[in-house]
């Protein structure tokens, strides 16, 4: 406790309303926030420095990993950096293909939101409910890629996969399922009193101050500003239509709840129209392994906002440098900000509203040949890998785990 | 002879085993329904009891700067209150184990124990959490309590008695009287409601921003007693209201236990439906609701029974 | 004349020692050549005030062997990227922070002092960011010559081999 009757609470490194370490040390007057310092990079992990030492091709694997929810925005920006370094101009079908899954990857990432902003201001009601409606966009995703969170469906010069009618067929149906959800959660959020009292006027970033902390997102979107990559500088598939920037004058978790909310229609609305264009050819262009000398700046909109990705290649096949601008790094400097004069009771709200990005544990499942589902643990991976080597003719299972692994 | 059937009373039925017994019941029903509510398959029947009995087995914590004998005797005290006050709410028809006149000011007092206890137990956990949630649960209290006992006061004054046998007694001959009551009705869910700091009214738990409040230095034996404590009280609030407000009798001792548990299961069923479909409101928000909106309207059924009271005598 | 274009005569027309070091290199790009600190200060603030680059998304750092550079990204109105280029010696990384004009720079600045060991005045005290406390001083983690296998997690120590510390 420290003078003038004020309380220092910390929440977090660890703390139930958090999902990723950060600090947040707060010293309240009353339940007023006087004042907060934000501790946040518990979570550096050193993957620049790691993509140095590794090829293009390996670095794609762990610009996937920078973070769980947007896996797909890093990948495409990586590789749209390479591809202009290179010169290489991807194909149209895998362009819509990644179109199609980044709009996918924006509605769990958007439905993951709404729960957790559920969650955090003890409405679990739907927080069940979104989760429950996200499983099936990670369904999809699943059987786009193969796995539901991080589906590597970017490769340089194209995608990996390509997609046929059964699952156009498939992405349709469920659209039109989580249309409705959407459309009841849209309903839910104006008519429902208690959310409406949560979430309005609270968070508040002005349309002033977001441009001046460079808010990027539903943050900036929220507070009246209409900046969105996919308009601002097309890229990929969406040179060739239109999208809806929407934006909201609320400037306040409120508004931001609204934007996500709308920005899921408008992106089951781009799918459907990629699904109905989706042209005929190759999905994957050819691209050298080493890249030419040039250094490359590539924007676009992840689910968060803006995701920048600078690239400097040496003309080896190991980048220079490669360097990650997440959306939630720009988001965090108008937070102390927005805290300031809070109820401490809005404080977890305010933070979870700018979606700080975080990596998410996945779980596993094998589907065995009759369809039936088994999640498996961790042990039971590591068994089935070692087995898997051994038919091969590779002994693994004397490799010791690293401490704290 | 007496003395054994009073005992009986007492300890068994309808005393302080079928109030435990009901209140895991009730607390299984409760989470069963939220989970069904939310598209959850939600626990197995056994699995409040088999909380209480994991939470007993634990070991027991008591960090340094707490004080030990609060933390200890608070879950006691406040399970002690409500026993206490259940002595006084009609299960079977319309009589109490023990009544006299004027034993409702009792129940409500003996109700406010566990929710004082709360605070205690939070107040000298000494930790920040706790003592965060302690503030709350007082300021929440100060919200809620005038507002739930002008309601709960408000049949008594056409019943004219002070007891609360005597109130479910004198509306079963009048069932119709208690249509006038149904304002004071709807006060009194959500202040119950508030009392057992359950959603919209969970601020003093708060999981996301105090972690659970005054309970968060809580382990083991006391834990599980607090918790089996909080679903009592909810099984004796939920009595109360029923007693009060839904006073539909019919004379057979069956039936009538029949009747009991229909009527307190469907405020259950209410109970639970308002923290399924409500986000948690802030301290100043519950009590701007308290004493903008619950305190009129309560105010004002009062002044509607002195009305009908002076115009039936 | 492209937009972009424009706007490269425009900081050319008032900076003529930058003719030939600030160019157009793709659609909506402006890269600079690296800059002195002078200059370079010179250009922010002329962009900052005049040109309406009222965005700063980031900064990146790069390791150019005897030199550390300091790429900071700017956009305007039209989403014009201008990406300007500081270069300072890696003996003496001394650089002024732009946190006055761009209150968004705050934890790109703070990442170069931690991980390129960029001495940077006029910086506000905040806590220690990205690296934990307990980091060993003077070992710079992005910089070419720092190489993961000499540090050890267990100690929070980081010791390269003589020659190593000697060529580096």
């Amino acid at each position: 406790m420290a003078d003038d009757n004020k309380v220092i609470i910390p929440i977090g490194p660890q703390h139930p309303s958090l999902d990723e370490p950060a600090s947040f040390t707060v010293t309240l007057s009353g339940e007023r926030v006087d004042n907060v310092v934000i501790g946040i990079g518990y979570n550096h992990r050193g993957l620049e420095k790691a993509c140095e030492s590794r090829t293009y091709v390996q670095d794609l694997y762990i610009v996937e990993r920078v973070c769980g929810i947007c896996s797909h925005s890093h990948t495409s920006a990586f590789c749209m950096g390479v591809e202009q370094l290179a010169g290489v101009t991807v194909p149209d079908r895998a362009e819509y293909i990644r179109a199609i899954v980044a709009e996918l990857e924006r509605l769990h990432s958007h439905l993951l939101w709404l729960g957790v902003a559920g969650h955090e201001i003890g409405f679990d009601t739907l927080f069940m409910y979104t989760w429950r409606d996200r499983e099936k966009v990670l369904d999809l995703l699943a059987a786009i890629g193969g796995n539901r969170i991080n589906y590597s469906v970017n490769t340089f010069g194209g995608v990996r996969r390509d997609l046929d009618e059964s699952i156009f067929a498939k992405i349709t149906a469920t659209l039109n399922e989580l249309e409705k959800q959407i459309n009841y959660y849209l309903e839910l959020a104006q008519t429902e009193l208690t959310l409406k009292a949560r979430l309005s006027g609270i968070g508040c970033l002005s349309k002033e101050d977001a441009l001046k902390f460079g808010a990027t997102g539903p943050v900036l979107r929220a507070a009246g500003v209409a900046q969105d990559i996919r308009t601002a500088e097309p890229y990929g598939a969406y040179k060739n239509f239109e999208v809806n920037v929407i934006t909201h004058t609320a400037a306040d978790v409120f508004g931001r709840t609204a934007v996500r909310i709308l920005e899921m229609l408008e992106s089951i609305r781009i799918i459907r129209h990629c699904i109905k264009e989706m042209p005929e050819g190759a999905i994957l262009a050819k691209v050298p392994r080493r890249i030419p000398e040039g250094e490359v700046i590539v924007r676009m909109e992840a689910p968060r906002g803006e995701n920048i990705h600078y690239i400097r290649s040496n003309g080896t096949d190991k980048p220079d440098r490669i360097r990650v601008r997440a959306p939630s790094e720009a988001n965090w400097h108008g937070m102390q900000h927005m805290l300031k004069g809070e109820y401490l009771a809005d404080v977890p709200i305010s933070i979870a509203a700018i979606d700080p990005c975080y990596s998410c544990t996945d779980r596993a499942i094998t589907v065995n040949s009759d369809g039936t589902r088994k999640v498996t643990d961790w042990q039971s991976i590591r068994k089935y890998g070692i087995d898997w080597y051994k038919k091969r003719g590779l002994d693994m299972a004397d490799i010791r785990l690293e401490r704290g692994v | 002879m007496e003395v054994l059937q009073m005992l009986f009373k007492v300890l068994l039925f309808p005393g302080f085993l079928f109030l435990t017994s009901y209140a895991f019941a009730a607390e299984y029903i409760d989470r069963k329904l939220h989970a069904r509510m939310q598209n959850r398959k939600g626990p197995k029947w056994y699995i409040p009891f088999a909380d209480f009995f994991k939470l007993i087995g634990k070991q027991t914590i008591i960090h340094d700067d707490a004080h030990a004998g609060i933390i200890k005797a608070m879950p006691v005290v406040s399970l002690a209150g409500v026993a206490t006050a259940f002595i006084y709410i009609p299960v079977v028809g319309s009589s109490a184990v023990f009544s006299f006149e004027g034993d409702i000011i009792i129940v409500l007092y003996f109700l406010s124990l566990p929710v004082l206890t709360q605070f205690l137990a939070g107040w000298y956990s000494r930790s920040l959490y706790a003592t965060i949630g302690a503030s709350r649960v007082i300021t929440q209290m100060f919200a809620y309590e005038v507002p739930l006992f002008m309601c709960l006061l408000a049949p008594s004054l056409i019943a004219n008695t002070w007891s609360v046998s005597g109130i479910t007694q004198y509306y079963s001959e009048h069932p119709l009287y208690a249509l006038i009551n149904l304002p004071a009705f709807a006060v009194a869910l959500i202040t119950v409601q508030s009392k057992l700091s359950k959603a919209p009214f969970d601020a003093p738990e708060a999981e996301t921003e105090i972690v659970s409040g005054p309970y968060v230095e809580y382990t083991g034996r006391p834990l599980a007693f607090f918790r089996m404590s909080a679903d009592c009280e909810e099984v004796v609030l939920i009595s109360l209201v029923s007693a009060i407000f839904l006073p539909f009798l019919s004379g057979n001792a069956v039936i009538d236990v029949i009747l009991y548990f229909v009527k307190t299961l469907a405020i259950l069923f209410v109970l639970t439906l308002m923290r399924t479909v409500t986000a948690r409101l802030r301290v100043n928000q519950t009590v701007t609701l308290c004493w903008r909106y619950l305190v009129p309207a309560a105010l004002l059924q009062m002044i509607v029974n002195l009305i009908v009271r002076g115009w039936l005598a | 004349m492209s937009n972009e274009e424009s706007k490269v005569l425009q900081i050319i027309s008032n900076f003529p020692n930058l003719d030939g070091r600030i160019r157009q290199i793709a659609p909506k790009r402006i890269f600079t050549d690296p800059l002195e600190s002078g200059e370079f200060h010179q250009l922010v603030s002329y962009i900052h005030d005049e040109m309406g680059f009222f965005r700063a998304h980031h900064a990146v750092g790069v390791d150019d062997g005897e030199n550390l550079g300091f790429i900071y990204i700017f956009s305007d109105e039209d989403n014009t990227i201008l990406a300007a280029k500081q270069t300072v010696p890696k003996e003496n990384p001394e650089i002024e922070s732009l946190n006055k004009l761009y209150p968004s720079l705050l934890l790109h600045e703070l990442e170069l002092a931690d991980l390129f060991g960029a001495v940077i005045s006029g910086l506000p005290d905040v806590p220690h960011y990205p690296l934990p406390d307990g980091w060993p001083e003077g070992s710079y983690p992005m910089r070419k010559e720092w190489k993961p296998e000499y540090f050890n997690k267990e100690t929070m120590t980081y010791e390269p081999p003589e020659e190593v510390q000697k060529n580096g």
